[in-house]
């Protein structure tokens, strides 16, 4: 029911904000307490770089993940598309290093490889969803099954390694950095700032949102929610190419084991973070925080020996989904 | 997850056609084996692969269905629709796990059926007609007597664990038990599942929380690697050597060439399902006798034997 | 006489704001109460308060004089208290029969009893006349016969108090008079109904004694044979009501701005001609389901359509909304809450989505953003307690401003509104009549697509009439009248219109 006074101009006043807000920082900052409280080299520089470099790939990936299920989609093919790319460029990087030598060509030439594959991986899954109308969820589980069954058959079920030579020179992608922040970091950093520019302030983002929390409305009001819908699969895809051009100078290999899960842990990063699965809302730096609060997690139970390894899965899912309890207005489901 | 599908061999595809004509006289011989989801099991994979298609030229009275599952669930549904569409007269198996796959086998070997079992065993004895094991104590102890070797003064060392199943508790055992009383103490013991990326994030952890560690116990090769590149990033200079396993021909090679981090390696060969698949085919067309247990022992190798451990065809 | 359900000086706020204050209202047996207002007078909130499912916030419930809080809408239920919402309260994707006995399934043992559900459900949906298959998906049914299965559905409970909000608002006049019967019937028997409903000609059909409110206030109730609607009309607006409908501005019968012809919306509507002149208002009527919205929504590249279409002299190809949208071509939809505004966001992101302000192509102007909806609330009068407040939040009629503000941002130069004032009360009615007809006014075209026939008389220029996807004629400045209109509807009286040139359009 609304007043029946007119709407009067002013702007919402200064409180503070809503726990839907708070909840996620709020479980963020009680981990970080935690692990400081548990081991004094959790805060270290060493240890934060760790965790924040290996969060970068998840973290890429989850703010393409972000916008697709703003929009009302999903995407399950992320983790094994990611090892396909890295095992495709492996393989033309391989094959180009006798004609191009060690150098930036060979490097610049695997980016594009990886960028150019994932754009066309996204623009398959794209196509297939809003073109032929089949669910997402069916479509990227394919997808999921087909990329995770090439890179071992591309490996011939063993594991991709990147020449030797080769690793040596494109190692500092992953290890390297500006004044101590490592590429990853300021890669993830970069694909963030933009990301939340586009979805809170950007047209896009509101297209976005409008697609997600209702087609019919969105279609209605001139939105061309199938370019929407297309655009947020093939930047995902994009995004999965940028992740994997900063895993494979890691280890310098890929095999089919790479990238596994991935896909859950960027959806469940997505959702820590606010963003509501079944579409219409969503924001990038939540998921940011969904990202850490996960690797966080990890990254504790691997400096402590608070519960038995075997329980770690388990203490995961209570925290996943404690920080899900949070972010509620104390309302109960109806 | 991974999502290997069910892979059957081109081959057996088309023994289909010629075998609807032969059926008569084609023995029908079912393999299967975990998909390869990490580098030894590749490894498996590819020498399972390769001895199929070398016996179906070598035997052409005997016939092959090779299927790869993911999980014990679709190993035991592979296994179902061998017997109900190929009529399989042995049945090499690599269980994914013990309990899930010992009714369906025990029944099948009821039914008259040949069944080889290979590396991981049962949970009732006397099921199987011939076994073919690795040594997985075996592989922990001469893991652990090569640590006691190395470092005769004790020290500290970090162990990185494998998938949870009885192989990794029987190898960590067998590894506890070889160090016992030498002064080598294990600081911590994480899962890194076999995998590269895994045990990297494990390593990196350890390496913040231990200012020092002498030596890692990888206890796999695959975990090797991604165990030695977190100790490259954070250059740590404390680490003497990282010792896997099951041998990788890229860390033979480094043995081979004398790389002090990576001074030696312990067997656990994934050619035993090459074994196996041999022995069962010659049990099927000869009456040589082939039933029985089979261990295939784990062995150091360094510096000076590594060579005849070294197939650099092999993606393992 | 004890009234069976009584409120007595009921108060109700949300938050800090108090929406009703101190309402009095007395429901008695064997009568049918007319509740009205304007959009958000707090009539929803009265009969929620009513029906247990909302608590009040001071003040007394009485059942047959027994002062009761009703901890649930089931609670309620149970004591004979049944109401039907606005927003169907059906599970679409189960059938008639599923949804006829939800949550009360006939069953021996663990088993159900198909074959007589189903059979109670054929008596029960005879009784209203409904002619829906019980197998039915209740997804495939049209909106009256969600609405006549929600009734059918109340009636089967036995109801001794049955609440209505608006059951009439998407009925025909031939559903319409159908649930009057029934409501008839159940006084008869001795039930009380209260209903709410924006059309003061049924009101005075059908109620016994009608509550007027305003602003969150009871400001009149009586018996409903003691008012006129005029007075009625005035009491709920709270002032003298002039003429309802603006006055026709000097016959305009400027360039012709659109010319469609031969257009056809496969499985609705086929070989469709108009003109639309500058400065015109012409309406489209027809029975519900004639093609009419098809029709429209083809037009402006919302579904599939094939035709011709020229735009102030020039053939224009229409594929999409944007292709529409670009020419100056709008379509205000008949369904604000599926498809007009998304219920869920603030106003500020729905007034804007279909014209974003941006800064550098593709960043929003939030400065701009702010400016619009201050515009749209001043110069649509859209009363909303805070800005912040969710467009699903919102009464019918400032939803509807709210959607007509959305639309004006595309600066359209022919807007085609369906529907515009379904479900709203009378006040904000008058509001959007001026405000089309100052569009009109100012030298813009408005195609205006209703089931209201009075709204089409008083309001348009020219009246084009629909019947199963063809246009059977139309009628003209005097000639406009209902039954004119309901002979071409019916497709009884093709001859008797002038014929225009559109007309050698079709057949």
């Amino acid at each position: 029911m609304t007043d029946t006074a007119a709407t009067a101009p002013a702007r919402p006043s200064r409180r503070l904000p809503p726990m839907s807000v708070l909840g996620p920082v709020l479980a963020l900052i009680i981990l970080i307490a935690v692990g400081a409280m548990l081991n004094p080299n959790f805060l270290s520089y060493a240890n934060i770089s760790n965790v924040l470099s290996r969060s970068a790939f998840i973290g890429i990936i989850a703010v393409g993940m972000t916008f697709v299920i703003t929009a009302g989609g999903l995407d399950l093919s992320v983790g094994s598309m990611a090892a396909f790319i890295a095992g495709l460029m492996i393989l033309v990087m391989n094959a180009a290093l006798p004609s191009l030598g060690v150098g930036l060509p060979v490097i610049l030439l695997g980016i594009a490889t990886a960028l150019v594959a994932g754009l066309v991986a996204g623009l398959i899954n794209g196509l297939l969803i809003t073109r032929a109308g089949i669910e997402a969820f069916i479509v990227t589980l394919g997808a999921m099954g087909i990329y995770r069954s090439l890179v071992t058959w591309l490996a011939d079920g063993g594991t991709l390694s990147l020449a030797f030579e080769l690793r040596t020179f494109y190692r500092p992608v992953y290890y390297g950095g500006i004044m101590g922040v490592s590429w990853p970091i300021i890669v993830f950093i970069a694909v963030v700032i933009l990301g939340e520019i586009f979805m809170s302030r950007g047209v896009f983002g509101r297209h976005v949102a409008a697609t997600g929390a209702s087609l019919e409305v969105a279609h209605y009001s001139n939105v061309n929610t199938n370019r929407v819908r297309l655009i947020t699969y093939v930047v995902l895809g994009l995004l999965v190419g940028v992740a994997t051009i900063m895993y494979v100078p890691r280890l310098g290999s890929a095999s089919s084991t790479t990238g596994l899960l991935w896909e859950l842990e960027a959806i469940a990063a997505v959702i820590i973070g606010g963003t509501v699965l079944k579409g219409g809302f969503g924001r990038v730096w939540g998921t940011v925080i969904g990202v850490l609060i996960l690797s966080l997690i990890e990254n504790i139970l691997n400096l402590t020996d608070l519960v038995s390894p075997y329980l770690n899965g388990a203490v995961q899912g209570v925290i996943i989904i404690l920080a899900v309890i949070l972010q509620r207005e104390g309302k109960t489901g109806k | 997850m991974t999502y290997a599908g069910k892979i059957l061999l081109t081959a057996s595809a088309l023994a289909l056609s010629t075998g609807a004509a032969l059926a008569q006289d084609t023995t029908v011989i079912g393999v299967s084996i975990p998909a390869a989801t990490h580098g030894w099991a590749g490894g498996m994979n590819f020498h399972a692969q390769q001895t199929v298609a070398r016996l179906e030229e070598t035997y052409p009275q005997l016939d092959f269905v090779l299927a790869t599952a993911s999980n014990a669930a679709e190993q035991v549904n592979d296994i179902e629709d061998m017997v109900a569409t190929r009529n399989i007269a042995a049945l090499v198996v690599l269980p994914f796990e013990s309990e899930p796959l010992t009714g369906p086998v025990q029944a099948l070997s009821q039914a008259g059926t040949w069944i080889t079992v290979v590396d991981r065993g049962l949970s009732v004895e006397g099921i199987e007609d011939l076994y073919v094991a690795g040594d997985n104590p075996g592989f922990g102890r001469v893991a652990g007597e090569y640590f006691t070797e190395a470092m005769p003064d004790g020290g500290q060392i970090v162990v990185l664990r494998g998938i949870p199943t009885t192989i990794d508790n029987e190898r960590l055992a067998g590894f506890e038990g070889a160090i016992e009383g030498s002064g080598i103490e294990i600081l911590a013991a994480e899962h890194g599942n076999w995998n590269r990326d895994d045990s990297f994030t494990v390593m990196q952890d350890f390496l913040s929380r231990y200012p020092n560690i002498d030596a890692v116990w990888a206890s796999d090769d695959d975990m090797a690697v991604g165990a030695m590149a977190a100790i490259d990033a954070a250059g740590r200079e404390d680490i003497q050597f990282v010792l896997g396993g099951a041998g990788m021909k890229e860390m033979i090679q480094r043995t081979m060439e004398g790389d002090a981090m990576v001074p030696a390696n312990v067997t656990y060969p994934p050619a035993m399902i090459a074994t196996a698949i041999e022995m069962t085919a010659v049990g099927m067309v000869s009456n040589a006798p082939v039933s029985g247990q089979f261990t295939i022992g784990s062995v150091l190798i360094t510096q000076e034997n590594a060579e005849r451990f070294y197939y650099p065809d092999s993606p393992f | 006489m004890t009234p069976f359900l009584a409120l007595d000086n009921v108060s109700k706020s949300f938050g800090p704001i108090e929406v009703l204050h101190g309402i009095s209202l007395q429901l008695r047996a064997g009568e049918v109460h007319a509740l009205i207002g304007e959009n958000g007078a707090g009539k929803s909130t009265t009969m929620k308060i009513l029906a247990g499912y909302q608590p009040a916030t001071s003040g007394a419930i009485r059942l047959e004089g027994q002062a009761i809080a009703f901890p649930t809408m089931r609670a309620a239920e149970e004591r004979g208290i049944v109401m039907i919402h606005q927003e169907f309260n059906l599970a679409e994707p189960l059938t008639v029969e599923q949804n006829m006995f939800l949550g009360r399934e006939l069953r021996r043992g663990p088993f159900l009893r198909r074959a007589e559900m189903a059979r109670q459900t054929r008596t029960q949906l005879d009784r209203v006349r409904c002619r829906a298959e019980t197998d039915a998906l209740v997804r495939d049914l049209s909106n009256s016969d969600k609405q006549m299965l929600e009734i059918a559905k109340a009636l089967s409970r036995e109801a001794k108090l049955l609440i209505m909000d608006e059951p009439t608002a998407v009925l025909t006049p031939n559903e319409t008079e159908i649930l009057f019967e029934q409501v008839r019937e159940l006084r008869a028997q001795g039930a009380a109904v209260l209903f709410t409903s924006h059309k003061l000609d049924e009101v005075k059909a059908i109620a016994d004694r009608v509550t007027i409110m305003r602003d969150g206030r009871v400001v009149h109730s009586g018996p409903a044979s003691e008012m006129t609607e005029h007075q009625m009309a005035e009491a709920m607006v709270g002032r003298e009501l002039s003429d309802l409908y603006p006055d026709r501005a000097v016959q305009a019968s400027g360039a012709v701005v659109l010319r469609v012809r031969d257009l056809d919306v496969p499985g609705h509507a086929s070989g469709i001609g108009l003109e639309l002149h500058k400065g015109e208002i012409l309406g489209i009527a027809g029975m519900v389901g004639s093609g009419r919205t098809e029709a429209m929504e083809g037009l402006c590249g919302l579904r599939p359509a094939k035709g011709h279409v020229e735009i102030d002299g020039q053939a224009v190809t229409i594929r999409r909304p944007s292709d529409a949208l670009s020419r100056g071509l709008c379509y205000l939809t008949e369904d604000r809450k599926t498809r007009g505004l998304l219920l869920g966001k603030s106003m500020r992101e729905n007034v804007t989505l279909q014209a974003i302000p941006r800064t550098a192509g593709v960043m929003i102007d939030r400065a701009a953003e702010e400016a619009v909806l201050d515009r749209a609330i001043a110069d649509f009068d859209i009363r909303a307690g805070a800005r912040s407040v969710k467009a699903g939040n919102l009464s019918g009629g400032n939803q509807q401003k709210l959607l007509l503000a959305k639309v004006m941002q595309s600066d359209p130069r022919i807007l085609i509104v369906d529907e515009p004032t379904r479900g709203i009360d009378i006040g904000t009615k008058q509001q959007i009549y001026r405000f089309l007809r100052d569009l009109a006014g100012q030298g813009l075209s408005v195609i205006v697509v209703s089931s209201e026939m009075q709204e089409l008389i008083g309001l348009c220029d020219r009246v084009m009439v629909m019947r199963e996807g063809r246009i059977t004629g139309q009628v003209t400045g005097q000639d406009i009248n209902e039954r004119a209109i309901v002979r071409l509807a019916m497709g009884l009286a093709e001859a008797e219109t002038s014929p225009r040139r559109e007309d050698a359009y079709h057949d």
